[in-house]
């Protein structure tokens, strides 16, 4: 026998792996030596000889080489992108968007394509895991079963130390928007009382002001705009944040549609359309109102869709008589008259006309006031509950799901908060399902550092973060790290480790989509997706249910009746349970087993409004809102100036290409496209701080500093420092959120419990290091 | 060392990277000293060891060297990739499967130093049997051999390594010199 190894013994083993022919040879040869037998065993157990199962190129082989699953992505993204998974051997291969979607047809974004890569990340936090002093670094690895020991003796030694469970409280967005996932606030309820962060960091400021004009938020089906005239898309970049409505925005260009962009950044939207406007910051309500005055002096409004359909129209129309001059809008607005009353005359000549009112330009202190200015705009011109025209911001219409792993009772004699209705979300809300005397404490969610340091009586003392990265996206992080410090649990569930892992005394790891039964709806589109398991979860990862479930278990052993979360649970039978027949109807199924087959779209509902019969106490559209008055806003939309300056610069802090929030960036793919966050500053700027690309800079305001490198960028205004958001990979210390403070917008508490977070009014200063 | 000693060690070598704590960590260490009888350094702190285990090799965090092979042979890195599914047919070639199927890559070090000892215990037995060496010497030579040297230097390059870690990596470095210098020959002593 050779000492060393030779090609040839190579080569027989490859040859055996590669052809079933040749291994049955080699296994023949194998058993007639009797070395099998001699395996004395170990970690790796004894299989079938003769299983054929495990074997076969890695190469590509054709679709029906593989399993295929139905899957949806549900990231906190207009597009929620219905998908095909292709898995073999239990392996998920590659993904691609399901073609029976007219949305996505058939394709993905640059993220989407690289979830293979986000499920099989060597990076994934893969175990429960205790940190042995907060920050330290130091962490050991405990058994489901020990996590969840040390969780519930945390969780009855508070209701034991208050009389009640409102200091653990809950954090939780939009990290996945399965509808499953609303487990994790039945988790909570079937608890007891706790405290919860309600509200949306995203557009509650918008949806209220839809709500106050309205009765509800609710927009057109995005592919209806192949049928618009015109469309201006204000404060929205789809270019980077819904890659699929694009092409339907580049069709109706096709058919003739002109296409404006109003924003004060040059996206790569503005660069596909036929005009562009650098609008001022927060500017963008006076510029609706110049084009309002544009309307009204020309009589380009549509007198009988107001009369019709709409109340107030005459306070509004005074308003803007009184108030608001071209010359003023121009000035406010930063864009000259006769840019601005062209394009209003385009508009309203044009039919059917439309806005996307983005929700990057409702997150400032005049936020909503600004969309209620825009959506007016719309109604004036008889545009709204038109195909190819509407305000479009977004919709709840396709979310009737029963909620039920939200629906959970707290136990027999929980005490909590009283006087208030309870928890409150844009998607669904647990107040409507409430009615004990006890609620939950409901806090700002856009104010948690202060909240946390402000709340006694009882204290929070316990912070339970899943389907959200705190630190990294909520504002005043340098407030939050303080505000931790009063914490004495910190719970986070999550796939990787985030910025608020980094500060858990326990994390726990959980499912990607692909590993887990869900139903996905978007809140743009209008199609419905379930999400089945195609693959068992990695390492010991569970669903956000199933770690409500185990947790149930464990606290009922220590003290019988102290949850109500069901012990055990199927998680396929919980997504079924969230259908019902008003679902089947919308979609045209007889079951949920029919998404099997593909994605529905509803078959009503994706023309909003457009029987004229709207949600609002009148039920007309309403220019003038009685209710906005009632909870302390203009009753009328009024200009309403934005935040005032200070620090020399707008700072600004958008989404980026390859990221949703801190989600995608840690991925390899998203770091080798973008491996490293800059500051994109207008050459004009530059050279009076005589910066050159990639010089560094201290950039500073009254919040915090970081140092970052500088890219030069003519897309900038000269007056604005642009800073993408999100968390950096393995560039863990990136965070925007240095520098941006939790001023409130000036609306959203009606509709999503607490005021949106004015986070493009804030300011920063620059210096060269 | 004979035989006897180098599955010993493998299985040593094994244990310590399958550990789920600090008690592990100190059994499958003390072993290991046993066997490659060299003076280990003494460790009082176990917890600390644990600690920086995790670091290096679990996580949460992003581990400095994940314990799996495809981070090391794959042009982008990638767990469950083709390099995983190579050793998960190399084990099913030996009637061999992981207890932990599509929930831990079949390419852990620990899998792999266990399937390589099985493999030499089998052939201790019956020096003869072709197809056994042939199939222990391509996950030698066509696999560890190709992976564990980028391993081991990025374990040695970390920051804060714990001393006995360092002591561990620099045993599978050994091994695996004699190992690759030797062929391993069943029998064969030195």
């Amino acid at each position: 026998m050779n000492r060393q190894p030779n090609q040839r013994d190579a080569n027989r083993v490859e040859q055996a792996l590669a052809c079933p022919l040749t291994r049955r040879r080699f296994l023949q040869g194998l058993l007639a030596t009797g070395a099998l037998a001699a395996l004395p065993g170990g970690l790796l157990l004894a299989q079938n000889l003769l299983s054929e199962e495990g074997f076969g190129p890695t190469f590509f082989q054709g679709k029906d080489a593989y399993q295929t699953f139905r899957n949806a992505c549900p990231r906190n993204c207009y597009d929620t992108c219905s998908i095909v998974s292709y898995v073999k051997d239990g392996v998920l291969q590659f993904i691609e968007g399901a073609p029976e979607s007219t949305f996505t047809n058939g394709g993905l974004c640059v993220k989407g394509y690289a979830y293979p890569r986000r499920v099989y990340s060597p990076d994934r936090i893969k175990y429960p895991m205790r940190q042995v002093g907060r920050g330290s670094g130091n962490w050991e690895r405990i058994s489901w079963d020990e996590a969840l020991n040390t969780i519930a003796d945390k969780i009855l030694e508070i209701k034991e130390l208050d009389g009640s469970l409102l200091g653990m409280a809950l954090t939780k967005y939009s990290g996945n928007f399965g509808i499953t996932h609303y487990g994790v606030e039945g988790m909570m309820s079937s608890l007891g009382y706790t405290t919860r962060f309600v509200g949306t960091p995203c557009w509650p400021a918008g949806i209220d002001a839809q709500n106050y004009d309205m009765g509800n938020m609710w927009c057109n089906d995005p592919e209806d705009m192949v049928n618009s005239k015109y469309i201006i898309i204000w404060g929205a970049n789809p270019a980077y944040c819904s890659v699929h409505s694009m092409k339907f925005i580049t069709e109706a260009q096709r058919r003739g549609a002109k296409v404006v962009v109003i924003d004060p950044v040059f996206t790569q939207t503005a660069a596909k359309a036929d005009e562009y406007w650098e609008v001022k910051t927060s500017g963008d309500g006076a510029l609706a109102m110049g084009m309002a005055r544009y309307l009204l002096d020309n009589n380009l409004v549509d007198r009988d869709w107001i009369s019709n359909n709409s109340v107030g129209f005459a306070e509004y129309e005074a308003y803007i008589k009184e108030n608001v001059t071209l010359e003023w809008a121009a000035e406010e607005s930063g864009i000259p008259v006769e840019v601005f009353t062209a394009v209003a005359h385009e508009f309203a000549t044009a039919d059917p006309a439309t806005i996307w009112i983005g929700y990057g330009m409702q997150r400032h202190v005049n936020g909503g006031n600004n969309v209620r200015a825009i959506d007016a705009l719309v109604a004036m011109t008889g545009n709204v509950g038109k195909v190819g025209g509407g305000a479009r911001y977004g919709h709840l219409y396709t979310w009737g799901f029963n909620y039920h792993a939200m629906v959970q009772s707290p136990p027999e004699g929980s005490v909590g908060f009283v006087g208030e209705t309870g928890p409150m979300g844009e998607f669904a809300s647990e107040a409507e399902t409430t009615e004990a005397s006890y609620s939950d404490r409901a806090v700002n969610i856009n104010k948690i550092g202060q909240v946390i340091l402000d709340t006694n009586d009882p204290p929070i003392r316990m912070l339970w973060a899943a389907n959200k990265n705190v630190l990294s996206q909520d504002f005043d992080r340098n407030k939050i790290e303080k505000a931790f410090e009063k914490l004495e649990m910190v719970v986070v569930v999550d796939q990787f480790f985030t910025q608020t892992a980094e500060l858990a005394d326990i994390v726990l790891p959980t499912t990607t989509l692909f590993e887990d039964w869900t139903v996905n709806a978007s809140y743009w589109h209008y199609w419905l997706s379930i999400n089945e398991q195609a693959i068992q979860p990695m390492f010991e990862a569970k669903s956000d249910i199933e770690i409500a479930s185990a947790l149930s278990s464990v606290l009922n052993s220590k003290q019988p009746g102290s949850c109500t979360f069901p012990e055990n649970i199927d998680p396929k039978e919980w997504m079924e349970k969230e259908f019902n027949a008003g679902i089947y109807e919308l979609f045209g199924i007889d079951s949920w087993e029919d998404l099997k087959d593909g994605p529905r779209k509803a078959l009503s509902g994706t023309t909003a409004w457009n029987d004229g019969a709207f949600s609002t106490p009148s039920t007309k559209y309403e220019f003038k809102s009685e209710l906005a008055a009632e909870h302390g806003h203009f009753d009328v939309p009024k200009f309403l100036p934005g935040r005032d300056a200070y620090a020399p610069y707008r700072l600004l802090t958008p989404h980026d290409k390859y990221s949703i929030h801190s989600q995608f960036q840690n991925v390899d793919w998203m770091g080798d496209l973008n491996p490293e966050p800059y500051l994109y500053i207008n050459p004009q700027l530059a050279k009076e701080k005589g910066l050159a690309d990639y010089d560094t800079v201290r950039i500073f305001n009254q919040v915090g500093e970081m140092q970052i490198k500088v890219k030069l960028t003519k897309n900038v205004p000269a007056d604005a420092l642009l800073m993408y958001e999100n968390w950096y990979g393995k560039k863990n210390d990136y965070n925007v959120n240095i520098l941006v403070d939790d001023t409130s917008s000036d609306m959203g508490a009606y509709k999503t419990g607490s005021p949106g977070v004015a986070l493009h009014d804030q300011f920063a200063d620059i210096e060269k290091v | 060392m004979t035989d006897l000693h180098a599955t010993f060690q493998m299985k040593a070598l094994s244990s310590f990277f399958a550990a789920q704590g600090a008690s592990d960590l100190q059994v499958a260490y003390t072993d290991l000293a046993d066997w490659v009888q060299q003076p280990a350094p003494v460790v009082t702190d176990w917890q600390a060891v644990e600690f920086s285990f995790n670091r290096l090799f679990v996580g949460p965090k992003a581990p400095i060297a994940p314990l799996f092979a495809s981070v090391y042979l794959e042009a982008e890195p990638q767990l469950m990739g083709p390099s995983t599914m190579r050793v998960r047919e190399i084990y099913a070639l030996a009637g061999l499967r992981s207890p932990l199927k599509n929930q831990l890559p079949e390419d852990h070090i620990s899998y792999e130093l266990d399937c390589l000892r099985q493999f030499t215990v089998a052939l201790n037995q019956i020096p003869s049997a072709d197809e056994m060496k042939a199939m222990r010497d391509y996950l030698l030579f066509n696999h560890l051999q190709r992976w564990l040297p980028t391993f081991i230097k990025r374990v040695r390059r970390a920051e804060n390594g714990h001393e006995a870690i360092l002591f561990v990596v620099d045993c599978l470095a050994v091994w695996l010199e004699r190992e690759v210098a030797n062929g391993r020959l069943p029998q064969a002593t030195h």
